[in-house]
């Protein structure tokens, strides 16, 4: 906790006394309560952004899981009926040899989901102990989080586009399965988790160092 | 101390910072508590949801896929199998498999499974629908929840008989398994209404059982009184009507299969498991019906001198060809000791009492003491033909009345002993072999030697010198006979006759001519009935030759060269006699007479005798009368000419007899001189007195 960033002595707003929007990004004196250009309600942190993160967080997390286990699709032919999980058809399409394909999905529906996890969890454990390393790599990863969170849903679409297209009854009908929606309720549990994330405290660490 | 320091270094903070941790929380933390009780609620849903495990081990597991195969209760899913493996010996496969919670604690004892696979069978086809959709596993349980199992030992084949489905369960015994196999039909009056399960040895291995399913309602149809007969293949049989094929349903024709029928009624109601032997065929189980399998029988023994080939257990005892009971056992005895020692053939007979009229009730003894009773009547017991053609034999009891005096020996054997009589055989072989023996014992050589001779002799005798006359002698007894019937004088005969006739003819002529047409008519007649006559003779000629040929075999014994002659001799005395001078000297006398009178008179005209005309006519007068009365002797003269053409009508008929004929034609020749006589006594009287003609004296 001791060492200092080397972007050290910035001084924030609140420093200043004052508070930013966090909207529109007009600042304020200190004891405003709402935005005087886009009346956005303004705090100069917020107390609890690590328990909303934490929490949305978890939730994602557990959603997720029947997302996995579940499968996306329930495919009937007229002589087969299948089901397949995610990883399952990343496997699967392995074996047909769609490499390119099955590194997409698994890119976007595993890798991408996890990373998020990984990146969000980082953040709020970072904050937690006031580290003061790499307060701008942080702040980058936050960002790219937050950007890349509405792309998740690309699996989610796919099921929703071929559930709604491939409807021949007995010849062949796809529908998705439970964990399309545990999938899209993990992508958008993660996504809020991400919003609720209030990047400003990473760089509080810095300034309480600093005093 | 993280707390602290940022809450320390914000002294302008507004917010209280000393709140409880409860209070500080957010109220976001709702959403993964409730993510977190939705996903365990849902672990937990599913980890219900997720079935019993049960094992069922096959032998064999093709086409079950883990995860895929499901298990079907009434072609309703009921599981799936999680996993197949084996188990430690390798020796079967392991299917595990998650079954419904609600379904499986009716899995008990009497579950079962199977592998339902794609079945093509002579009843059709079965599991077409697992083609496409891979196999399944069946299972059938009934509808009890008793302890439930979970592990299950799968079967082979598919079960006939679902659990829950009505009807009752028999057993039924045979003799041969080949025909009866798994899920051949059982029918009752052809129509089906059940089927047979798998066959299996029974415990001895003597006998094949097999359960029989009989569904519900015709399994009412079933008492103790039902029989079951084979109806497996088909059945050529020969009989008086010919020869009768009997074919069953294709199905049995195939797999086999057995019917049932309960002929009469009376039988008590059955349960599940109620043993029933199939019989071979229906005529067998028809029989049995009156047969009650646990009356009491008679046992007696017959010793049987001759070989018993033929005769076998089973077979038919008769009594005055009534079935009444049937052959026990067969065996060899020993009869007598040292060296009078026999071994006789011992036929053991069971009789049953009820068979032989005595009621139901009727036990062993009281058949014993009847057949004593008839024994001391002349009661034996034979072996007679059952089958002609198969040679097998059956036991007949006969009234023999001659029969000599015997009884049943009752207490000293094993069993009471009817006597017997001469056995009535008539197989096939037997006969056919008697009667190639009876072949072998002609005399064939001899025969042969017989007929070698014969031939020599006939050959001998046909090319003897006299045996080659023989025929020319008879070329030569013909021409004799040919000759005797041209013999001039026989020919004669009729020519001769025709010379008689003609003399009658002209006779008769002369007398038309001195006005005695009236009988000369009859004398025609007469003659032409004659000449017809000799026609007839004339035709009856050929027939004559022919007996006349016929007798010259009788050699030469008829003297008919001396009849001829004296035939011809006959007739010349005939033609004689007509041709005598006084004969026709007769008709001139009477001319003469007649000149003489009208001289007479011319002179008596001439010489003026007027005065003695008177007298003179007088006397004429009686000339005539006399003329008349001599004339009048004429008729006779017919009379006897007509007798002469009678007497030759004898003759000739006579002739056809022959035997008559001399005697007839010297009678003949006698009359005809007489008549001559006569004639000729009257042709003198006139000659001698030519007065006499006028004066009547």
């Amino acid at each position: 906790m001791g060492s200092s960033g080397p972007i050290s002595g910035i001084i924030s707003a609140r420093d200043a006394g004052l508070v930013a929007c966090q909207r529109c990004g007009q600042v304020h004196p200190r004891d405003t309560a709402y935005c005087t250009r886009c009346e956005g309600r303004l705090r100069s942190r917020d107390a609890e952004s690590l328990q909303k993160v934490w929490a949305w967080l978890i939730a994602g997390m557990i959603a997720y899981v029947p997302a996995n286990l579940y499968p996306m699709l329930l495919t009937s032919t007229l002589i087969e009926r299948s089901e397949s999980t995610i990883i399952g058809g990343v496997v699967e399409l392995i074996e047909y040899g769609s490499f390119g394909i099955a590194f997409i999905v698994f890119f976007a529906s595993v890798m991408i989901p996890i990373g998020k996890f990984v990146a969000i969890a980082y953040l709020a454990i970072s904050v937690q102990r006031h580290s003061l390393s790499n307060q701008h790599e942080r702040h980058r990863a936050y960002e790219v989080v937050e950007f890349i969170g509405r792309w998740s849903m690309i699996d989610v679409f796919v099921v929703a586009i071929l559930s709604a297209l491939v409807q021949l009854d007995t010849i062949a009908t796809v529908n998705p399965g439970i964990a399309a929606v545990s999938f899209a309720l993990s992508v958008i549990f993660t996504m809020l988790s991400a919003q609720a994330f209030d990047s400003r405290l990473i760089w509080d660490t810095d300034r309480t160092q600093h005093e | 101390m993280s707390d602290q320091n940022p809450i320390g270094a914000a002294p302008l903070d507004v917010r209280p910072i000393k709140k409880r941790v409860w209070q500080r929380l957010s109220l976001v933390w709702l959403v993964p508590i409730i993510a977190l009780g939705v996903s365990l609620w849902a672990a937990w849903q599913n980890y219900q949801d997720r079935g019993t495990l049960i094992t069922i081990a096959f032998e064999n597991a093709a086409g079950i896929t883990a995860g895929e195969t499901q298990i079907r209760y009434r072609d309703v899913t009921v599981g799936e199998v999680e996993s197949v493996e084996f188990d430690d010996g390798l020796s079967v496969v392991l299917v595990h498999a998650r079954v419904q919670q609600n379904v499986a604690p009716y899995m008990d004892d009497d579950a079962q499974f199977w592998v339902v696979r794609p079945d093509v069978s002579v009843r059709g086809i079965t599991g077409l629908d697992t083609v496409l959709s891979g196999v399944y596993i069946e299972g059938n349980w009934d509808t009890q929840a008793d302890v439930a199992q979970f592990e299950f030992r799968g079967l082979e084949q598919p079960v006939l008989t679902l659990a829950g489905q009505r009807g009752t369960r028999v057993v039924l015994r045979a003799s041969d398994g080949g025909s009866v196999s798994a899920g051949a039909p059982v029918l009752h009056k052809g129509l089906q209404v059940g089927y047979l399960e798998a066959p299996e040895l029974s415990f001895d291995g003597t006998r094949v059982v097999v359960t029989a399913f009989i569904e519900s309602p015709y399994d009412r149809r079933i008492t103790t009184s039902t029989r079951f007969w084979d109806t497996s293949g088909f059945s050529v049989s020969f009989g008086a009507g010919g020869v009768s094929l009997d074919v069953n349903s294709l199905a049995s024709l195939i797999e086999g299969g057995v019917a049932f029928d309960t002929i009469v009624s009376g039988g008590d109601p059955i349960r599940d498991g109620h043993l029933f032997d199939i019989f071979n065929d229906e005529e067998t189980a028809r029989d049995s019906l009156f047969t009650d399998p646990n009356a009491e029988t008679l046992e007696v023994a017959v010793l049987f001198e001759q070989s018993v080939s033929g005769l076998a257990p089973g077979s038919e005892v008769r009594f005055q060809g009534i079935r009444i009971g049937e052959v026990d056992d067969l065996n060899a005895i020993v009869v007598g000791e040292g060296s009078e020692a026999e071994v006789r053939l011992q036929a053991v007979l069971a009789i049953e009492p009820s068979r032989l009229g005595m009621g139901a009730e009727a036990t062993a003894e009281d058949a014993r003491v009847l057949l004593s009773d008839f024994v001391a009547r002349g009661l034996r017991a034979r072996m007679v033909t059952g089958n002609i053609l198969s040679g097998s034999l059956l036991v007949e009891l006969v009234q023999i009345d001659d029969a000599l005096p015997a009884i049943m020996t009752g207490t000293g054997g094993q069993y009471p002993i009817i006597p017997t009589t001469e056995s009535q055989i008539s197989d096939v072989a037997a006969t056919a072999e008697g009667v190639l023996a009876r072949i072998n014992a002609l005399p064939v050589e001899e025969l042969m030697d017989g007929a070698i001779d014969l031939m020599d002799s006939i050959e001998r005798l046909a090319n003897d010198e006299a045996t080659v006359a023989v025929p020319s002698s008879l070329v030569a007894l013909l021409e004799d006979s040919r000759a005797l019937i041209t013999d001039e004088d026989l020919q004669a005969v009729p020519g001769d006759l025709r010379d008689v006739i003609t003399d009658i003819d002209a006779i008769v002529t002369r007398a038309t001519e001195v006005d005695l047409v009236g009988d000369l008519d009859i004398a025609l007649e007469n003659a032409a009935r004659a000449a017809a006559n000799i026609e007839e003779a004339t035709e009856s000629l050929p027939a004559i030759a022919a007996q006349i040929e016929e007798l010259t075999a009788k050699a030469n014994a008829l003297e008919l060269e001396s009849l001829v002659v004296s035939s011809t001799e006959t007739l010349n005395a005939i033609e004689t006699f007509i041709s005598n001078e006084d004969t026709s000297a007769l008709p001139a006398s009477i001319n003469i007479a007649l000149d003489e009178m009208r001289g007479f008179l011319v002179e008596v005209r001439e010489g003026g005798a007027i005065e003695n005309v008177n007298a003179a006519l007088e006397s004429a007068n009686q000339a005539a009368q006399a003329v008349e009365d001599a004339v009048s002797t004429l008729p006779a003269l017919s009379a006897r000419a007509n007798q002469l053409v009678a007497q030759t009508e004898a003759v000739i008929e006579s002739y056809s007899e022959r035997s008559r004929f001399g005697a007839e034609t010297l009678a003949t020749l006698r009359d005809i001189q007489a008549a001559a006589d006569a004639v000729s006594s009257l042709a003198r009287a006139i000659q001698r007195n030519p007065n006499s003609l006028l004066t009547g004296r």
